[in-house]
């Protein structure tokens, strides 16, 4: 083989060039690309398993609010990058879950639907107060950070309301671990569940729902009691008495 | 391409890949305190698990992962129940927020509906939470790069230091009792001269942790039935 054949010609050393400097532009551009233009994040149907918990013997209805069909939060980090987070149906997915495994009997009412008309023990209305999130450039670290604060006001049968809760919830993720997109979902579903635990654990605590189930029993009690009552026993009687004769 | 540059950039790939595998330098110390004495029955296993960053801990999901699975394998490889799985089996109890931040917690863990019998289910034994992380602790030098139309290359020399610090509680979920710790500290330094091309000299303090932890868990956990 010679040495003119070894070297490549004018036309191969101008295409060598030109790809050369066209893969620099390319990857520059998609350097600068990924500088700015941040994430568009979705959460569908998050992860929230069964939990081991005795189920509260109350009749309970929901009632969400419009943000819950369709959550979607936007941040801009230092003015540069656009981050958002849609999470669809997923707080309401997420209620659904835990109070249908918090009380025995739950269902979801609309907004039209007056719950007074309902014969149930309590009405929950939860709602999002707020929703943040931190990516890692703002934080200087590696980690996604979602914090999302809920308010939970709960109703008794006839409307009073026993309770206006507040719910702190916070969640992290790694980004080296799964990635951006995919750290901020888990960092979003960790602050979820972070929610229900929380809710789990303090429910009663913080709202004193159980005594509308004591409150319901004594309801039961007393309406028992009348029967019991000597009078209506001698009548029932007199009444059996009165059957027997014939 | 000429035959020229293919033969250099072959020698760079190989000298990349060497040096790499190469690494930098590493100490480490590797210690175990022993509470009570530990044995696995068969059919029983351990859960791994990072402490709570409620509590301050930042433990990385991956150094977790590569602990279970070091744990997992070899000859004296243990039964290692999946974290997700165990922690959504008990889902709330070993949530971030209600982890048992100490044995004197887990009586009344075991005493919620359903708990004792899954734990039982799954079949865990121990309880192994991993505290800790890896940082870098120092760097210096410098290194300077450029890419034109007719190529790029880099000239200088950068050095990095990285701590791998962890320790392993290990709870007995059947006397509900502290067994010990194992702690591993790992501190490496990287080096990375460039003469066109970087040679990076990596000194990988985490996965060396995660190997040491992992080989010494295993010890600690069935040197008792050994005995």
């Amino acid at each position: 083989m010679s040495m003119r054949a070894q070297k490549p010609s004018f036309l191969e050393a101008t295409d060598l060039v030109f790809c050369w400097s066209i893969s620099a532009v390319a990857a520059t551009a998609i350097l600068l690309l990924a500088g700015c233009a941040g994430s568009n994040v979705q959460l569908r149907n998050p992860t929230i398993p069964e939990p081991l918990i005795d189920q509260l013997p109350l009749k309970v209805a929901a009632r969400y609010p419009e943000a819950f069909d369709h959550f979607v939060h936007e941040e801009k980090v230092i003015g540069k990058e656009k981050w958002s987070i849609d999470l669809g149906e997923s707080n309401k997915l997420l209620f659904t879950h835990l109070f249908g495994s918090m009380f025995t009997d739950f269902s979801v009412i609309d907004t039209s639907t007056d719950a007074r008309d309902l014969d149930i023990d309590a009405l929950i209305e939860p709602s999002i107060d707020a929703f943040e999130f931190s990516v890692p450039k703002q934080s200087q670290t590696d980690e996604f950070a979602v914090w999302i604060r809920y308010r939970i006001k709960i109703f008794d049968k006839e409307g009073v309301q026993i309770a206006n809760w507040p719910i702190a919830a916070y969640g992290k993720s790694l980004s080296g671990t799964f990635g951006g997109d995919a750290a901020l979902q888990r960092a979003a579903v960790l602050a979820m569940r972070d929610a229900a635990a929380l809710i789990i654990l303090q429910m009663d605590k913080s709202s004193g729902i159980s005594k509308l189930s004591n409150a319901r029993l004594q309801q039961q009690q007393d309406m028992a009691q009348p029967s019991a009552d000597p009078d209506n026993l001698q009548s029932t009687a007199t009444e059996e008495q009165h059957d027997e004769s014939h | 391409m000429s035959h020229i540059r293919k033969t250099a950039i072959r020698r760079a790939l190989v000298i990349t890949v060497a040096g790499t595998m190469l690494g930098g330098c590493v100490t480490q110390r590797i210690e175990n305190a022993r509470v009570n004495s530990t044995g696995l029955a068969k059919g029983e296993g351990v859960v791994i698990l990072a402490k709570s960053y409620h509590l301050g801990n930042d433990t990385e999901a991956k150094f977790v992962a590569c602990v279970g699975n070091s744990v997992g394998k070899g000859s004296q490889g243990l039964r290692v129940i999946p974290n997700d799985e165990f922690v959504d089996a008990l889902f709330p109890w070993f949530e971030p927020r209600t982890a048992p931040a100490e044995t004197k917690n887990l009586p009344k863990l075991m005493s919620r509906p359903g708990v004792a019998e899954t734990i039982k289910e799954k079949g865990v034994r121990y309880v192994i939470w991993l505290d800790g992380d890896t940082n870098k602790v120092a760097g210096g030098g410098s290194m300077s790069c450029a890419a034109g139309p007719g190529g790029g290359g880099c000239f200088g020399f950068a050095w990095w230091q990285k701590d791998s610090n962890y320790v392993a509680s290990i709870w007995d979920l059947n006397g509900l009792e502290n067994a010990g710790t194992v702690t591993a500290d790992v501190s490496g330094t990287s080096f990375m001269p460039a003469i066109v091309l970087p040679i990076p000299l990596i000194a990988r303090t985490q996965s060396k942790a995660c190997n040491a932890l992992a080989k010494q868990l295993k010890s600690f956990i069935v040197a008792d039935d050994k005995a």
